[in-house]
């Protein structure tokens, strides 16, 4: 069980590192997967461990938010990508100006 | 769940390759590897006796989001230069040690706890049949509510990506 957690642990810190150490959208959006997807381990494995079937309908719940976050996030990515010809953060200061 | 061999490969496989999924340059390389990280996971998830979640994990992980990433990155055909820049190494340092921190604690917290024995499972765990059970009986609000989520995302990416409305 704690192993399990552990790992979970893991891959949330990866995928925070993912978020806030890269300037590309699309790896910012795939460090977000992984983060997502290191809760789901958690989930199932405390589902696991109390027999109880709630935590994996919460993982498909969560694979369903994740599902349409990366739809708006992609649908985003493409209309920046036509104005602004680029994928790095670090350009995107339109409101600023 | 004490099946150790399979935890340790697939463990290992899954932080090795979401490592190089942060760290890799070339978006491609990224998505493909998060394809080996996720198939791990479903090889967890079946280890966990999760056998439903399991196959919808690689339905919709491996199978739609990721290929929607590839499509995406092919459609971009970003050259190198339209990559654009990465911080510099110091930065990159400072924020891989702030994370092994969140790390630590978070590990330390799990450690501190610690869990009581695993109950024993019901015959049926796991299964379609369970899940949906569970998901049809208590939890059909969220359920109607994802789907209502899923159908604005939809219109939302098609009204974001069109040229023109």
């Amino acid at each position: 069980m704690t192993k399990y957690i552990i790992l979970s642990a893991a891959l949330f810190s990866i995928g925070t590192f993912g978020v806030l150490a890269r300037r590309n959208i699309l790896i910012i959006i795939m460090s977000i997967e992984l983060m997502l997807n290191g809760v789901n381990i958690a989930l199932i494995a405390f589902a696991r461990q109390y027999a109880d079937t709630t935590g994996q309908v919460f993982v498909l719940m969560v694979m369903g938010v994740a599902a349409a976050e990366v739809a708006v996030g992609l649908a985003l990515l493409i209309a920046m990508f036509r104005n602004k010809k680029t994928v790095d953060t670090g350009d995107l200061t339109m409101l600023k100006e | 769940m004490e099946t150790n061999i399979v935890f340790i490969v697939c463990a290992v496989v899954s932080v090795v390759s979401a490592i190089l999924v942060v760290t890799r340059r070339n978006p491609v390389y990224s998505a493909l590897f998060l394809m080996l990280c996720f198939v791990a996971f479903a090889v967890l998830f079946l280890n966990l006796n999760a056998y439903f979640i399991a196959a919808m994990h690689m339905m919709v992980y491996t199978g739609a989001i990721l290929v929607l990433f590839l499509f995406v990155i092919m459609l971009l055909n970003l050259k190198k230069e339209e990559l654009g820049k990465e911080y510099g190494f110091g930065n990159k340092l400072l924020l891989s040690f702030l994370c092994m921190l969140l790390f630590t604690i978070l590990a330390a917290l799990v450690y501190g706890v610690g869990f009581a024995p695993a109950k024993s499972l019901p015959s049926r765990f796991g299964s379609i049949e369970a899940v949906g059970n569970a998901m049809f009986s208590d939890f059909v609000l969220p359920f109607e509510l994802l789907s209502v989520l899923i159908i604005v995302a939809m219109i939302g990416g098609i009204i974001l990506a069109k040229r023109k409305l």
